[in-house]
């Protein structure tokens, strides 16, 4: 059996008092929102906070609100579940519910939240193990060692962005409200990664995300979530993809982007805007976007899936989804 | 330092005092002896320990006990109703449903709260409001068997308070 950790543990009712603690306590502390990644990796001994700062106490932090002048504003404790059912979110960005709905399990859909998912630690497969796994191999740049045991020469670790809403997130151009003690800023849901998987997130010292705000979608732009995983259950992404056009697809875009996550320690966004400018969606436009989707990743043996294979379906990935678009049966192989 | 926790088990409050780092199964297990709630992979990944959190299937081994002040939890112990076995119990026993049998409290779980929400399922329903529970042995084929015999056997009857009330 594995036992957690001791630690304290804090419910503050409001997010003026979570902030006052999260300060307070500083590397000590960490914040606890639906435990779902948090928990489990304390099992295995890849952190050991002296207290957990609970969100649960917080009604203000749950539920999804319109936002001034269009779009919503989900609040960061909301669990994918209540995002995912949504019917606002369903008819405004169905690829948010649809990431939503590629998570884990139902079961972890109904716990995990947005924020947590947003804020999910960078993952690898010499990282996501337990103690005595990673003590009979020699600890790894992440945590504890010298060497990235993924890319040997490597300065910096290469764990991998792996949560599923980010993509579609970053499309969306959302943004995420962070509250600290020093005061509040909006940053795009984008800027808050590196390109060092231990320190994988721009957030400052103590601050607790409090909202992620959905810009209305522009007209005439459509954005698809793709995931591909070894079971359609339970298991991590081996790659993301979020595709997005803009424009008339028969008469000619405006432009296209695409993001490509699980292969790098931050989402890989291609703006392909020169590329798509006035021309029609056609299945050679199709192939050119999702070989330039493709260039830029570099997929290396953080997962158990061939660092080639997963190069190579984010090509066929990004077409079938361009083909979803293009309501054609895709021939992408 | 230990707190006070007050929540529902099985329709009986209890308040106890726990450890922040106990999980909700070990709280289960050890200090309520409610051992049918099983320790899978204590990680999140097999569905061993669900149990109902306010009537929805939560992974107990990765749920402090003290996030659950307040509610009400459903273990195995607690869908018997009026000293008889759930619908869904009897239906996993008459289809053989179980081999080893440590999936199936979990299960039966998953699947009071699928037919409770979707009183008659299609497959790929069943086979969504099952995927967070791995069973090793029976390949699942019995498992799909029990949850329409017991769909089919619900129908006939009133939902019962066992089954725990959705508080959304
Ligand atoms: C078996 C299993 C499979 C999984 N599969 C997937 C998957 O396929 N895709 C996927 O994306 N995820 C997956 N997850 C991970 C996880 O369930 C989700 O990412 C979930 O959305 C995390 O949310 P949470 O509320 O549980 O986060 P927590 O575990 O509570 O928090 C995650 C991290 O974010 C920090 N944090 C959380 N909220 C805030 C906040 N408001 N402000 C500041 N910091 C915060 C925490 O301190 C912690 O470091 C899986 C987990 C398990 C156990
Ligand atoms: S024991 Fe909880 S999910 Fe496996
Ligand atoms: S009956 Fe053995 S794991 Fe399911």
């Amino acid at each position: 059996m594995m036992r957690l950790p001791a630690f304290d543990y804090r419910v503050p009712r409001e997010v003026g008092e979570a902030v006052s603690l999260l300060a307070e306590y500083g590397e000590d502390a960490k914040v606890l929102a639906g435990g779902t990644d948090l928990l489990p990796s304390m099992k295995q001994g890849l952190f050991t906070p002296k207290v957990l700062v609970s969100l649960r106490g917080m009604a203000e932090l749950r539920g999804i609100r319109d936002a001034e002048g269009g779009g919503l504003r989900v609040g960061a404790a909301t669990t994918l579940r209540d995002v995912a059912r949504d019917p606002r979110v369903l008819a405004l960005y169905p690829a948010l519910a649809d990431a939503c709905s590629t998570v884990a399990t139902h079961i972890i859909q109904g716990t995990g939240t947005l924020g947590g998912n947003v804020l999910l630690d960078t993952r690898c497969t010499y990282y996501n193990q337990s103690a005595f796994w990673r003590t009979a191999l020699g600890f790894c740049l992440k945590k504890g060692g010298d060497v990235c045991h993924v890319a040997r020469t490597s300065p910096t670790c290469m764990a991998t962005a792996s949560a599923d809403t980010v993509p579609a997130l970053i499309l969306m151009g959302a943004n995420a409200r962070l509250v600290g003690a020093a005061g509040e800023r909006v940053v795009p849901v984008e800027s808050l990664y590196t390109d060092d998987g231990r320190d994988w997130n721009t957030l400052r010292p103590g601050e607790l995300l409090t909202e992620v705000l959905l810009p209305p979608p522009a007209p005439g732009s459509a954005i698809l979530h793709r995931k591909m995983r070894r079971r359609q259950a339970i298991d991590y992404g081996f790659l993301l993809a979020a595709v997005r056009v803009d424009g008339d697809l028969a008469g000619g875009l405006t432009d296209a982007r695409v993001v490509v996550s699980c292969v790098g320690p931050r989402p890989v966004v291609t703006p392909l805007g020169d590329l798509v400018a006035g021309r029609p969606l056609t299945a050679e436009l199709a192939e050119e976007i999702a070989h330039a989707a493709a260039r830029p990743a570099a997929p290396l043996t953080t997962h158990g899936v061939m660092p080639s294979y997963r190069k190579k379906m984010i090509r066929v990935t990004v077409r079938r989804a361009l083909d979803t678009l293009r309501g054609e049966p895709s021939a992408a192989v | 330092m230990r707190q006070i926790l007050r929540l529902t088990v099985n329709g009986e409050a209890a308040e106890s005092l726990v450890a922040p780092h106990q999980s909700l199964a070990d709280f289960l297990r050890e200090d309520l002896g409610l051992t049918g709630t099983k320790h899978g992979c204590d990680l999140g990944d097999c569905g061993a320990c669900t149990v109902l959190v306010d009537g929805e299937p939560r992974l107990s081994c990765i749920t402090l006990a003290l996030e659950c002040e307040g509610r009400e939890v459903t273990t195995i112990e607690g869908v018997a109703r009026d000293g008889r076995v759930h619908p869904v119990q009897e239906a996993f026993d008459r289809c053989v449903a179980a081999q080893c049998g440590y999936c199936t409290p979990g299960l039966v779980l998953s699947c009071v709260a699928l037919l409770r929400d979707n009183p008659s399922p299609s497959e790929a329903q069943i086979r969504a409001g099952l995927s967070g529970n791995i069973c090793r042995c029976t390949g699942y084929t019995k498992i799909m068997d029990a949850v329409r015999e017991a769909a089919v056997e619900l129908a006939g009857q009133a939902p019962s308070p066992a089954e725990g009330s959705r508080r959304d």
